[in-house]
């Protein structure tokens, strides 16, 4: 257990951040080479003002049409990406292992809510999973890369919360819960969850292309 | 009953006999200083652990040191650790749950024996 235990929190752990931060890099650069060589004109039109005016209308919750047309998901989206980030890093149990591991310490959310806050996002991955399937607009779209990505979202906090309540074996659970967070951090660069990189420069786009050439608002 | 009853009261007496404890009655961390305690108590059982672990000098565990920096050479036995651990720790001094972490944790690294992750120590 303890070998395997110092595996995966030392050099697993390094492997995967070298190889979330080389990949994030990669993806990026390639991308701009790509749109260099197949799309001149979009690089020219990027506007600071309209790409900035564009992000920042879309990341305030009901501001454009399509957030208002889906209160549901409007409300599910924002709390859900709020949430993925806030707890992982403010957990009790991983602000100990901040102090621990690089000697950073800050205020923590205390065990009950970010036991609560698990399940909020354990209930919005179902949330999202039963839209996939049940709004045909949605289903029809939908591949299997959309469903990889959120198993794989899903993974960590479900594992996350067993391990926390103890519910079946803990030495396995919290192996499986390190692992889970590691696979994320390793795929966000390669599979759907890459809009974590690309979302603010496909809003960009819009934005500049919105502003600076159609010379409109972008809804 | 009749014959539970001798039991229920050898049962009492050996509970009520753990309020008076010792080192050597000790099976859990769980120094008054902490309060209520969010996690539940990490299990220690004194000396069975240092029977297994082997650890004869009580100054492995039991240090001293002043203003952050540990003194592995002075012991300070019989001085509950939150005499020097304060729950809410100033800058620069080692507060009492990283100091339990630190201390427990590290000598299991460097030994490659007992528990390291989270609900190990803390059992529900």
């Amino acid at each position: 257990m303890n070998t395997i235990y110092e595996f995966v929190t030392g050099p697993l752990a390094w492997l995967t951040w070298t190889a979330f931060f080389a990949g994030c890099a990669w993806r990026l650069a390639s991308m701009y080479k790509l749109a260099k060589s197949k799309d001149t004109s979009s690089i020219a039109f990027m506007s600071w003002k309209y790409s900035l005016r564009s992000i920042a209308h879309w990341v305030t919750p009901f501001a454009t049409l399509g957030w208002r047309k889906n209160p549901a998901l409007t409300v599910a989206t924002f709390l859900f990406h709020v949430l993925i980030f806030a707890v992982p890093i403010f957990l009790t149990a991983h602000v100990m292992l901040w102090d621990q591991f690089f000697g950073i310490s800050f205020p923590a959310i205390p065990d009950p809510i970010g036991d609560y806050l698990t399940i909020v996002v354990i209930a919005l991955c179902v949330f999202f999973a039963v839209r996939r399937l049940q709004d045909p607009n949605v289903r029809y779209i939908t591949k299997k890369a959309d469903w990889i990505a959120l198993a794989i979202v899903f993974a960590p906090f479900m594992t996350g919360f067993l391990a926390f309540r103890q519910i079946l074996d803990y030495d396995t659970m919290i192996i499986l819960h390190i692992l889970a967070g590691e696979i994320m951090l390793v795929a966000i660069p390669w599979t759907r969850l890459s809009h974590m990189v690309f979302a603010v420069f496909t809003r960009s786009y819009m934005g500049s292309e919105f502003g600076g050439v159609r010379h409109a608002r972008d809804w | 009953m009749k014959r539970c009853l001798p039991i229920l009261i050898v049962a009492v007496i050996l509970a009520f006999s753990q309020l008076a404890s010792s080192q050597e009655d000790m099976t859990v961390i769980a120094p008054d200083a902490f309060g209520k305690l969010t996690r539940p108590a990490a299990t220690f059982v004194h000396d069975q652990h240092n029977e297994k672990a082997g650890v004869e000098d009580c100054v492995l565990c039991h240090h001293g040191g002043s203003d952050g920096v540990q003194d592995p050479e002075s012991s300070t036995e019989g001085i509950p650790c939150a005499d020097c651990h304060a729950v809410q720790p100033d800058k620069g001094t080692t507060g009492l749950s990283k100091a339990y972490h630190l201390q427990c944790i590290s000598c299991h690294e460097q030994s490659g024996k007992g528990p390291l992750a989270c609900g190990q120590c803390h059992v529900r």
